[in-house]
């Protein structure tokens, strides 16, 4: 049954534009990154992981937050057009599967970006002119618990998608919310704040660090928090007058 | 037929209760937050007047776009999603619709550009910047930033009338924000700046940082006007024009 709901989930994405956003919106930040890293290669040093912290920059902040907006409010939005909720809701499928059937797109498609984040990473890089070898293990972690990360924004912008129907509004909410992670961060909260966890996860301030509260609490703050979210969001689900 | 200021109240009605006008706060709000936030530091008394012009166009390119969109999509998605447009037309000119539209849109823009630069100015005089107030220059500021929001306005209220799934205006606005931000970063091209409308916001700024070397980095920086293109102030004005004339004409035409 879940997988039937994937793959309707994957059909209502056929096509979509926000493959567009997926495609371009990753490029930018590298691009800025990467001319940035260039600019001020006197004072970062670390190679691959100053590279890092500059592309993370302005992706961590901006686009990623954005991107997770876009993913998560197309998917809602294609049932908030035409009373398409009324349809989706009398099929024979717990309500809490329906969300849970979202939320994993959304991370498949966090997971993608992240990856193609790294390509472009490895990419700007070897254009940069830095001869050391990719940290590829950092880089599978940073990707990994950015997803973990980028989870717990997907699953608290789904919920808050339940109530605004309008796209633009859900996905200035994430834009606002990416901003508000820099602050929390700023303040050293970014281990707690859901929408800091993806900045935290994919450690855009000191790279050549472990996390600094290590991983295991991490995990257990990401899991409390998409947990928290999608059995609130079920709950609304399905008690909601559509 | 309905007159513009009644079809200006209908607007007003609509978005009554469905939170547009505190969104747009609220974004102004957090504009503000992210530039104003922090210790207010020597170099900042020093330079203040000279540094907020210097660095606030980069900041209203970010999210003066995204505050365009995000009113243009939530005005216009109230006719199509109760496909309300038909309806409309009955009652009023095509035209005149487009017209209330846009005007109320560009009324809330226009508040949110005028606050936002009230409080850059108290936050001047209430830290007590050195040098006196460069009035002169904060209008031309006031004029530069509102003519590009006016502009992107305009593209994305076209954009969001005529289609009915607001996705697309979204991915241009969205898409525009970046590459216009992108475009401030590339100092060596100019034309780029100048060929997006999001990047307007960079070809129009008119004050430059300079003495700022690899080595000394900030010790010896100082701001100065530079060069105002009103020519290229003129294009833009005769483009927002044109930019209206087409939207207007395409949305007479538009079938429902």
């Amino acid at each position: 049954m879940f997988l039937q709901l994937l793959k309707t989930e994957y059909i209502k994405l056929h096509r979509a534009p926000v493959w567009l956003a997926f495609l371009i919106m990753p490029v930018i930040p590298a691009l800025l990154g990467t001319l940035n890293y260039l600019a001020n290669i006197g004072i970062l040093k670390n190679e691959w992981y100053s590279l890092w912290t500059q592309h993370t920059l302005f992706t961590d902040y901006f686009f990623l937050p954005l991107m997770i907006g876009i993913y998560c409010s197309y998917l809602m939005q294609c049932e908030h057009l035409q009373h398409n909720w009324n349809k989706l809701l009398t099929m024979p499928v717990p309500r809490y599967m329906i969300f849970a059937a979202k939320l994993t797109v959304v991370s498949f498609m966090i997971l993608i970006s992240e990856l193609w984040i790294a390509v472009l990473f490895i990419a700007s890089g070897t254009i940069a002119g830095i001869s050391s070898t990719p940290p590829y293990h950092s880089l599978a972690a940073w990707c990994l618990f950015g997803t973990l990360g980028g989870m717990v924004m997907a699953a608290l912008q789904l919920g808050l998608a339940i109530f605004i129907k309008s796209f633009a509004r859900s996905v200035a909410v994430a834009f606002a919310g990416g901003i508000s992670g820099l602050v929390f961060l700023a303040k050293d909260l970014g281990n707690i704040w859901p929408y800091s966890l993806m900045a935290y996860g994919m450690n855009s301030n000191a790279p050549q660090q472990l996390m600094k509260t290590g991983y295991v609490p991490f995990i257990l703050t990401c899991t409390a928090y998409i947990l928290l979210f999608a059995i609130l969001s079920s709950k609304i689900l399905a008690k909601k007058d559509w | 037929m309905t007159s513009i200021l009644e079809l200006l109240r209908c607007e007003f009605r609509k978005t009554r209760r469905r939170y547009l006008i505190a969104a747009a706060l609220i974004m102004t709000v957090l504009q503000l937050c992210w530039c104003l936030y922090g210790e207010c530091t020597e170099e900042i008394v020093t330079h203040g007047w000279m540094l907020f012009l210097y660095q606030f166009p980069l900041v209203n390119a970010i999210f003066l776009p995204l505050l365009s969109m995000m009113i243009a999509s939530g005005l216009c998605d109230i006719e199509h999603k109760g496909t309300m447009l038909k309806q409309l037309f009955t009652c009023t000119e095509r035209n005149r619709l487009f017209d209330a539209k846009l005007l109320y849109g560009l009324l809330l823009i226009t508040a949110c550009v005028l606050l936002s630069w009230m409080v850059i100015v108290l936050y001047g005089f209430l830290h007590r910047f050195e040098g006196p107030f460069p009035l002169k220059l904060y209008l031309l500021y006031f004029l530069f930033t509102l003519c590009p929001t006016i502009m992107i306005y305009l593209i994305q209220h076209t954009l969001s009338i005529l289609f009915q799934n607001q996705t697309i205006p979204c991915f241009t606005g969205i898409i525009g924000t970046f590459c216009g931000v992108f475009s401030m970063f590339l100092q060596n091209i100019p034309w780029l700046r100048k060929l997006l409308p999001w990047g307007h916001y960079g070809a129009l700024q008119f004050v430059g940082m300079f003495g700022w070397t690899k080595e000394t980095r900030y010790e010896y920086v100082y701001f100065e006007t530079m060069h105002t293109d009103w020519l290229f102030f003129l294009a833009l004005i005769l483009s927002a024009c044109l930019l209206y004339l087409i939207g207007r004409n395409l949305f007479s035409r538009k079938e429902v």
